[in-house]
């Protein structure tokens, strides 16, 4: 078998004196769409801007790909396969749609720091980006600026802008936060189509996404990943019943 | 619309080029050709700053520092020129400007380009008192109070050129300046001026998209600083003197003022920024005294009214014209003007009045303003003046009621319009 895509071991983070991830150990198989749930400061949020280096670990190990990449920084993990969203909108506010996409392109088709090459002249670049506008449903937007667009094509664009580069190991912070629930099912759609053939990581609050979706799911309490399993014996734990999803009886 | 972009932006390029051809043969005054080469000059500076404030957002306060570095070395070159120690062209010249810039730019730059934001700011500025500094610091370099002076007229004249003649200054000035503009407009199509972009936008995401921002704002950084090292290089020639002032924060203040006035959110604002303070400067300043003054209310003006500066004020009219529709803002438009005139006429006879007591004019000798003599000695100016100037403000307030409605119903206009 091969090495999993995605592996955490011992991963701890403390903001001063408070212990905010305790020990996480996770592995997450090539191609598995995998859902991080848990209560409200479990510390989703952070374990992921510990993966993807925009928080350094306490201490502990990141695997990706087989290959250790704790202490890199936040572009060398991207350059190696890994995209991330953000549960806030993190965009280019003034630039276009396009262009958005043709930020996330750019490094993963070769051009880096040129400024010796045309942008426009990019064939390849070009095709690459607006297959992605297309993806995430945007080509009646693909020239508005990207600040002036709808909450819910943000998101969308948010999600466009994480897989543009090509990664294999995608992480999706709450990506349906928000959104009603017409908008949720156009979301489940988008993530399924961009995932297809990749690693799928995502932090999710709505169980009918997380259920429709994942394959696996880990249930985070305080720091401590309490269960990691199929969804069909997550949802008959006792442990995560009590902690978490007992909340809905 | 049936020309291809790039078509259009050659047709763009033969335009600007023709204008500085032809402007210097239809303004004859030996005047009007020292104010065009000092706008040319200004013209790269400003767009090289903006390569830093509106393309990557970073708010300089040192930028003269490459300028006036590029200006020094290369008032010394042109020395070693003439001293039959270097054999480079004159024409050649704002290059050797450009290397100095850049290498400073590198050193300086991978200090200051660690942080951004207000740190990026506050750096850029004790770099620039550091620089400011050192030039009286080190006299045999920077010349000391006196500067560097040089000569212009070096080396072997090839065609003819010697640049004795002003205008001969002035069409190399044009020359390096379309060259300059024209690689600043290329550089921002490029990966690196588009992920500048993003920097400015949100440079955490960078990151994330396999970017280093740090990287970016230093590339961005030094390739700035050749081009403002190019402008300074042109000074030398052009002024055959480089004082310490030319490193120092008036200057850097200056073409941030530039660049704000002129726009930092499209690439031609600096230009018109450029252009405009350029001929403010040496326009009004050879007619008042009081033109700092002046200057200053402008900025003010533009700062709280059209913070996107000229450009953006250009660029909202740009729908109204495709849409044919500039009719309904003409006639409110020019209401406005003329009263905004006057409320300017009677703020300028104000000031004028002022500066002419301060300045100890010669007692009993009236003060010519807009062709009256009037003796601020006595009330009548005083409360004329302030009349005009607040009948002006009243009625220009009220005026403004008309721009807002000609503006509403050409928004409902290009509202239908857009719909079909």
């Amino acid at each position: 078998m091969s090495a999993p895509a995605l592996e955490l071991r011992a991963v701890h983070k403390s903001f001063g004196k408070t212990a905010i991830i305790n020990g996480v150990d996770l592995s997450i198989a090539k191609g598995e769409r995998h859902a991080i749930i848990g209560p409200n400061g479990a510390g989703k949020s952070t374990l992921f801007n510990l993966i993807s280096a925009r928080f350094p670990l306490t201490s502990g190990d990141i695997v990706l790909h087989g290959e250790p990449v704790t202490g890199l920084p936040p572009q060398e993990i991207n350059r190696r396969g890994l995209g991330r969203s953000f549960q806030i909108t993190n965009i280019f506010p003034r630039l276009s749609v396009f262009e958005n996409v043709r930020c996330a392109v750019l490094w993963s088709m070769g051009y880096r720091y040129s400024f010796w090459h045309r942008v426009s002249a990019l064939r390849a670049v070009r095709e690459r980006a607006d297959e992605v506008v297309s993806l995430i449903g945007m080509e009646r937007r693909r020239d508005r600026l990207a600040g002036v667009l709808s909450y819910a094509e943000q998101r969308a664009l948010e999600i466009g802008v994480t897989v543009a580069g090509g990664a294999d190991v995608i992480l999706l912070d709450e990506p349906t936060a928000g959104m009603s629930r017409s908008e949720t099912e156009d979301a489940v759609e988008l993530i399924r189509t961009v995932s297809e053939g990749k690693t799928l990581v995502m932090v999710e609050h709505d169980m009918g996404v997380v259920f429709g979706l994942a394959d696996r799911i880990s249930v985070l309490v305080y720091g401590r990943v309490l269960a990691s399993d199929v969804p069909t014996a997550i949802r008959s734990n006792k442990a995560v019943q009590e902690a978490y999803l007992g909340a809905e009886d | 619309m049936t020309l291809s972009p790039f078509l259009r932006r050659l047709g763009l390029w033969g335009i600007t080029a023709l204008v500085m051809v032809v402007l210097p043969l239809l303004l004859r005054q030996g005047f009007a050709l020292s104010m065009l080469s000092q706008m040319g000059i200004a013209v790269i500076f400003a767009l090289s700053y903006n390569m830093l404030l509106g393309q990557t957002g970073m708010l300089s306060f040192g930028h003269a520092v490459y300028y006036g570095l590029g200006a020094y070395f290369s008032a010394h070159a042109l020395n070693a020129i003439g001293a039959g120690k270097l054999g480079i062209p004159v024409t050649l010249l704002p290059l050797v400007g450009g290397v100095a810039g850049l290498s400073f730019g590198i050193v300086f730059g991978y200090v200051t380009t660690k942080r951004s934001g207000t740190p990026f700011a506050m750096i850029s500025l004790g770099i620039a008192e550091m620089v400011a500094a050192c030039a009286l610091m080190f006299p045999g370099f920077f010349g000391g109070e006196g500067g560097i002076a040089t000569n212009r007229q070096v080396g072997s004249a090839w065609l003819g050129i010697t640049y004795g003649p002003q205008i001969q200054v002035y069409y190399l000035i044009a020359g390096w300046c379309l060259l300059s503009m024209i690689a600043m407009f290329a550089l921002t199509h490029t990966p690196l001026g588009r992920m500048a972009n993003a920097v400015r936008d949100n440079a955490e995401r960078v990151r994330f998209v396999g970017y280093n921002p740090t990287r970016i704002r230093f590339m961005m950084l030094c390739l700035s600083t050749f081009f403002a090292g190019v402008a300074g290089g042109l000074g030398a020639i052009n002024y055959e003197l480089v004082t310490a002032e030319n490193v120092g924060t008036v200057v850097s203040g200056n073409v941030l003022v530039m660049a704000f006035i002129g726009g930092v959110g499209h690439f031609f604002g600096p230009i018109i920024g450029a252009v405009l303070v350029s001929f403010l400067q040496s326009a009004l300043s050879s007619y008042t005294q009081a033109w700092l003054l002046y200057f200053g209310l402008f900025f003010m003006v533009m700062v709280l009214f059209a913070p996107g500066g000229m450009a953006s004020l250009i660029m909202i009219h740009a729908p109204v014209v495709r849409a044919k529709r500039m009719g309904t803002l003409a006639l409110p438009y020019l209401v406005s003007g003329l009263l905004a005139l006057v409320m300017l006429a009677g703020l300028v006879g104000l000031v004028e009045m002022i500066y002419f007591l301060e300045t100890g004019a010669e007692v009993g000798k009236p003060l010519k303003l807009f062709g009256l003599a009037l003796m601020p000695s006595t009330t009548g100016p005083w409360v004329g003046a302030m009349a005009v100037m607040l009948g002006g403000a009243a009625a220009f307030a009220w005026s403004l009621r008309l721009v807002r409605d000609a503006w509403a119903r050409v928004h409902a206009y290009l509202q239908v319009q857009e719909g079909l």
